[in-house]
């Protein structure tokens, strides 16, 4: 068994996904009494202690997080919880709220409770209406049982409305507020002026769903995976050319071999059966070719190494049949459609990456490429522009993957 | 302002009746009339204007953005995920079988991108449901439904 489930609820569980007895057999209701019993700086500390880092792509510290919006000045401070996911290849967010929705929400309650919010948001993607009406059950069940609801903390959900760049933080709270979601020029960071001005926690639905399990057992119990770097268990998303796709919750320092082959996890590689490449974390994820899948292991470290990393979870795999100047063309579309068009570089970088791809010129105009791309790295204001070029960059660097060259 | 603009504002200025005048209910408000309208006209976007006390230039900035609130008149749309995994599994297909079943209907197909759903692909999104697995004739089905439901 390669499979865990903390994060993911045991499949014997019969219980709603969103009701009362949900909450009690996951030792959620416990995680919040306990929480509620212990002042910001000891919940602060058992986040730090625990060395969660954010899920929804930066790996930011969360501990280090919450400290930074606990000590910021303010009277009104926000919590939020990023369920945009609209990530080429990502879909462990929706898995996670479908079979287990009040985990994220127990720590996003955390949170607020933390760092002292009184209002939270759940800003969702607009395609996930299911989704959407799984959360809000379960935001009913937390404030029958009193723990949510005005005059304590108030949730609210927000539905996107089809915006990818609304998934990036300081989009998203231009979203809430009403405006163009565009990205704002950060400094000033969220952790000092987020929603209106004041200090906001914005954090991934993976990241508070790990927040939850820490409070239902403790650090220790969170180390028993992992590996020294970095402990506890993450989520994996596997598509493309592979025999099992879904979501898996594995350990960190897992082989990636294992991930796509092991029978309970990917089970191996389908299509033609060879592997050409795997996108690793998404859009702006990195290609690695099959001797590189073969050395990493699933930790920051290890991926570092290629110049890779975990991003949003999502794996895509595809077999030998596949051309991935296409992928890239798919990929150099869809940056050039989603950038906001706020600053030069990334309106014109995206949009001329997509003509170069469009009429072939991938393989051959690598100077340009490279000049693009690091135009966009260090001129852009958002992570959007400054990280659209990196699938791109990280196959010219791998001249072995262009089969057809 | 003509009889019609006047119903317009009447039923938005119901729809949207209870929410707080307030800028940050735009985007709730918005969800509100397109789930009502499909399509956001001039004349509704003036009725939020109206109805919210904001600007209709700025009601207009902020719906052009998003791709949701970009019907076409009159039609309903049916996502077809064409992005990169979805594509690998057969999208194409799903996407010449909309298109021909919607000819003459009130719907109108558009493809989209990633909707999260890879590891059920291809996908489709039609009404506020999502097609898992979607087969060309289980998508031309769920367009010759629309309306009839
Ligand atoms: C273009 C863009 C899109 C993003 N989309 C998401 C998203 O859908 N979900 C998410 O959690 N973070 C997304 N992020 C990252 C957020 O800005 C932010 O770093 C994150 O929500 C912080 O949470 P974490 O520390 O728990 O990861 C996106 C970033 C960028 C630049
Ligand atoms: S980098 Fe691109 S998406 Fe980000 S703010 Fe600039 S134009 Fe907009």
């Amino acid at each position: 068994m390669n499979e865990v489930r903390r994060l993911l609820p045991d499949l014997r569980s019969a219980s709603g996904p969103a009701s009362p007895e949900r909450l009690a057999e996951r030792g959620f209701d416990q995680a919040l009494t306990k929480a509620w019993a212990m002042s910001s700086q000891a919940i602060i500390d058992e986040v730090t202690a625990s060395g969660i880092k954010g899920r929804g792509g930066a790996a930011f510290p969360t501990g280090l997080k919450w400290s930074s919006v606990n000590k910021a000045e303010g009277q009104t401070k926000y919590v939020v919880m990023n369920a945009d996911e609209s990530e080429l290849g990502t879909f462990k967010d929706r898995v996670l709220l479908e079979e287990d929705p009040l985990g994220a929400l127990v720590g996003l309650l955390i949170a607020a409770h933390a760092v002292g919010a009184r209002k939270a948001f759940c800003y969702i993607r607009g395609e996930y209406r299911e989704v959407e009406q799984m959360l809000a059950k379960a935001i009913d069940t937390l404030t029958q049982l009193g723990w949510a609801g005005p005059g304590r903390i108030d949730v609210e959900i927000r539905r996107g409305a089809g915006a990818y760049i609304a998934g990036e933080e300081t989009a998203l709270f231009n979203s809430i507020e009403g405006k163009r979601p565009e990205p704002r020029v950060k400094p000033p960071f969220p952790t000092n002026k987020g929603l209106w001005g004041s200090p906001t926690l914005i954090q991934n639905v993976e990241t508070l769903a790990n927040v939850a399990i820490l409070f239902a057992h403790d650090a220790q119990w969170f180390a028993e995976y992992g590996t020294k770097a970095t402990a506890g268990t993450k989520l994996v998303a596997l598509s493309g050319h592979i025999q099992r796709p879904g979501v898996y919750e594995v350990p960190f320092g897992m082989a990636l071999a294992d991930i796509l082959n092991a029978p309970d996890l990917g089970g191996g590689v389908a299509g033609s059966g060879r592997l050409r490449a795997v996108l690793l974390g998404g859009a702006a994820g990195t290609f690695l070719s099959p001797d590189e899948v073969a050395q990493s292991q699933l930790d920051y470290a290890s991926l570092g190494a290629f110049g890779a990393s975990i991003g949003s979870g999502a794996v895509m795999v595809f077999d030998d049949t596949v051309d991935l100047q296409w992928v890239l063309t798919k990929l150099a579309r869809f940056f050039a459609d989603e950038s906001c068009g706020q600053c030069v570089p990334c309106r014109i970088g995206t949009q001329r990456i997509w003509e170069i791809a469009e009429k072939g010129g991938l393989w051959t105009r690598t100077e340009d490429l490279r000049e693009l791309g690091q135009a966009m790295r260090d001129a852009s204001i958002c992570g959007l522009g400054q990280t659209a070029p990196l699938a791109l960059l990280s196959i010219l660097d791998r001249p072995g993957l262009r089969q057809d060259v | 302002m003509d009889t019609q603009d006047l119903a317009i504002n009447t039923e938005v200025a119901a729809l949207l009746q209870g929410m707080p005048r307030d800028r940050s209910q735009l985007l709730p408000a918005l969800w509100r009339v397109v789930d009502r309208y499909q399509e956001l006209t001039p004349g509704v976007i003036d009725a939020v204007s109206q109805s919210l006390n904001i600007p209709y230039a700025e009601v207009y900035g902020v719906a052009s953005f998003y791709t949701l609130f970009d019907n076409a008149p009159g039609k309903v749309p049916v996502h077809i995920c064409t992005d990169v995994m979805c594509a690998l599994q057969g999208a194409g297909s799903l996407q010449e079988a909309a298109e021909d079943a919607a000819l003459g209907r009130p719907v109108a197909v558009r493809e989209s991108a990633c909707l999260g759903q890879c590891d059920h692909a291809p996908a489709a999104w039609i009404g506020s449901q999502v097609m898992r697995r979607a087969t060309p004739e289980a998508v031309r089905a769920a367009v010759k439904a629309v309306g009839h439901e």
